[in-house]
């Protein structure tokens, strides 16, 4: 085949031109040549996919000149398309000076060429997405050897706000960070990153150029350094907050939806406010939900205010991958900090019932006791009374006597002494009584949710199935709502304790009737951890045996004590092998007046 | 002469009270236990029974029932250290129930107030609200 030029062009995937790519016999100022598919005889075959023979090639009306070429000095030209499924890879074009017809055999060599070309293209496509895809995985690498680097929360979030905003990596210019309150469900702005100008912007990307190669470093000193909290971008961000409404606006939808919004004209959509485009100060921005364990986390809101470069697919693709990281970052700080929280609290509880079950166990013991020495006391008392009397009848038959007065007064001093101890006695077994309870009206369901709740991140950690079927509208008790936390607090622990590889644990409330005419209401607490053994069973209400025994023990001696000081009943059922059941009767009606004395 | 029958496994209780009941002009019999207050009984009925609750053996409450199924409506004071049986309702069965004190005068008035009391025999005598 005779020809004096030949011209590769490729569709350039951003801008969707056929740039010329290869050229051998055209002048070097060609290389700046981009075609739109369709435009000239080159676009007519790149858009029409099939080949095009022209002996006369500038009398075609489909031919565009183009000096750079320097067209003029070809006469004739075969143009065929690169194949591929959709759309064209591109175009080869070959030139020959002599005017000539180009015939079905080279039309078909070069075809052949073509489709060489189109295995080489693919492959190289192929090994540019490799490298894209290899040096995105690296800067995430890098991110998340960045935050596991650090256990606080807010260098964890900055370096990954550091990420979407790096020119490497997510390439925005802005990024903001939401979080949703647990409770109150309002959305609050909690760290921005980005420049406060477009000259801050200038400088802190020079600056960033100059580190390349040792981004991961980098970011981890910056870190440390908590410089971030003087910007006015990240104080402007604090002061936002939001109550997640449906319909209201673009932040709450993306919590809602759970799912990402490109905004491209911020002013008209309607879930954006005027007020909110005006504070952003612009048109277009993106939002991502941050989940973890399909909750929602919160939200962080991108945009590219400085170089008002669109937001493309892609870019939103690369947020959704670091909003990931970001999830796990703020979900694990939350469970660490629960955990501790939940863990002191759930200790001191527990700390306060084995110190009122060694209280009760002393008072029992004591009471035991004081009931020894009254009787002796009653005889020493009463003989002292009378051992008086009789002196005052010696002295009224033998007149006054000094030593009679003198054995009258130490009687005296003793039945005083008596009285005395009496009183003592009397106070102590009330106290150790420990019945003192303070009752208020409550709802016995809140309280459960809320013991139950100090064991969220347990039962997680232990991977332990929990249901609840808590009976709604369950009348008011009066209840002392610390005990019976307490109470609540030692069993669900003794079952968390027999659950050592996880299962399950079944709390239910519910009114029922007994005896067929007192009503009362009934937590029943329900593990499948096997059961304790016969003999330990057998003493699970004998505050010496399970204090010895476990070192803590099991607390049941005291939690049945609570429950009987509400007037109620507490009842273990134990069936080796599967689990244990408890259930906690407590009664609808007031105690009778002579129970409480 | 009334006469009152001490039930009491304590011997200085029993004395103490023996002593103290005569001086007030009653006629005072003593048991140390159920069985030795159903040999008594067997023999003689007292007007009044005076019972210690915590008892080896047969405990005050028992020997109430006791004596309340087999020997008739005999008025018995109920005695204990402290005054933890009060909300144990087998206790309404009884007359009265006094906490034992080195003061005897509470006890003194409830023995006079027992046998003040109208005779009835009905179940209104029982009632807790007497006391």
């Amino acid at each position: 085949m005779h020809i004096d030029a030949c011209a590769i062009y490729l569709v350039n995937e951003s801008d969707g031109l056929l740039h010329l790519k290869a050229a051998k016999g055209l002048p070097e100022k060609a290389r700046h040549i981009n075609l739109q598919i369709g435009q000239g005889v080159t676009g007519w075959v790149a858009q029409h996919g099939t080949s095009l023979a022209l002996s006369e090639a500038m009398q075609d009306p489909r031919f565009v000149y183009f000096p750079e070429i320097e067209e003029e000095k070809f006469n004739s030209m075969l143009s065929v398309p690169i194949p591929a499924d959709c759309p064209t890879l591109g175009v080869i074009n070959v030139h020959s000076i002599a005017r000539r017809m180009f015939s079905l055999e080279e039309t078909q060599v070069l075809e052949t060429i073509a489709g060489q070309v189109t295995g080489c293209l693919r492959n190289a496509i192929q090994f540019h997405q490799n490298q894209m895809t290899l040096k995105e995985i690296q800067i995430l690498y890098d991110i998340s050897l960045a935050v596991q680097s650090t256990l606080k929360l807010e260098h964890g979030l900055w370096i990954i706000l550091s990420a979407i905003t790096m020119g490497e990596a997510g390439g925005f210019n802005r990024a903001m960070l939401f979080t949703l309150g647990e409770k109150n469900q309002q959305l609050q702005g909690i760290m921005g990153l980005g420049p406060d100008s477009h000259e801050d912007a200038v400088r802190i990307w020079t600056e960033l150029d100059k580190k390349k190669g040792n981004l991961l470093q980098w970011v981890i000193n910056e870190a440390q350094r908590d410089l971030h909290r003087d910007s006015q971008f990240h104080n402007f961000v604090c002061g936002l907050n939001y109550s997640v409404i449906p319909n209201d606006n673009i932040l709450s939808e993306t919590v809602l939806q759970k799912k990402p919004f490109n905004i491209t004209k911020a002013r008209e959509h309607p879930l954006v406010s005027q007020e909110f485009a005006d504070a952003l100060g612009v048109d277009s921005f993106a939002t991502v939900p941050l989940i973890a364990h399909e909750e929602v986390l919160g939200v962080i809101l991108v945009d590219n205010r400085y170089d008002q470069k669109p937001i493309t697919e892609e870019n939103l693709r690369f947020l959704a991958r670091f909003t990931v990281y970001a999830s796990w970052v703020i979900e694990n700080s939350r469970l660490f900090s629960k955990l501790l929280d939940t863990n002191r609290e759930l200790l001191s509880m527990k700390e306060q019932l084995v110190q009122a079950e060694r209280l009760s166990a002393l008072g029992e013991m004591a009471a035991e006791v004081a009931h020894e020495i009254k009787n002796p006391l009653v005889s020493i008392g009463g003989f002292a009374r009378r051992l008086k009397d009789k002196m005052a009848d010696l002295s009224q038959k033998w007149g006054d006597n000094e030593d009679l007065k003198s054995a009258a007064n130490y009687s005296d001093i003793i039945s005083g002494e008596v009285e005395r101890l009496e009183r003592l006695l009397k106070n102590t077994l009330i106290y150790s009584k420990s019945g003192a309870i303070e009752t208020e009206e409550c709802q016995l369901n809140k309280l459960v949710e809320e013991v139950l709740y100090l064991f969220k991140a347990g039962l997680y950690e232990k991977n332990i199935n929990l249901i609840t079927s808590l009976e709604a509208d369950l009348p008011l008790l009066n209840l002392d709502q610390q005990k019976i936390k307490q109470v609540l607090i030692n069993l669900f622990y003794n079952a968390l304790e027999s659950l050592t590889l996880g299962g399950l644990l079944k709390v239910e409330t519910f009114q029922e009737d007994y005896a067929q005419k007192q009503k009362m209401i009934t937590v029943r607490v329900e593990d499948n951890g096997g059961g304790v053994p016969q003999e330990v069973f057998e003493n699970i209400f004998n505050p010496f045996f399970t204090t010895k025994h476990t070192g803590t023990g099991l607390g049941l001696s005291i939690c049945r004590k609570i429950i009987e000081n509400h007037g109620g009943t507490i009842r273990v059922e134990n069936q080796l092998g599967k689990g244990v059941t408890v259930y906690l009767h407590l009664p609808l009606q007031n105690s009778p007046d002579y129970y409480k004395n | 002469m009334k006469t009152i029958l001490v039930v009491d496994d304590e011997q200085n209780i029993r004395f103490l009270y023996k002593e103290e009941l005569e001086d007030d002009g009653y006629q005072v019999t003593v048991a140390s236990n159920g069985e030795e207050t159903f040999k008594i009984l067997d023999k003689q009925i007292p007007d009044l029974i005076i019972l210690d609750i915590k008892m080896p053996g047969m405990d005050g409450i028992e020997v109430m029932r006791k004596i309340k199924d087999e020997k008739g409506d005999i008025p018995i004071i109920l005695c204990s250290a402290y005054g933890q049986y009060k909300q144990d309702f087998r206790v309404w069965a009884s007359d009265a129930y006094v906490v034992k004190s080195a003061d005897l005068r509470e006890l003194k008035l409830t023995i006079k107030e027992i046998f003040n009391r109208p005779k009835v025999n009905g179940p209104g005598q029982n009632d807790p609200s007497n006391y």
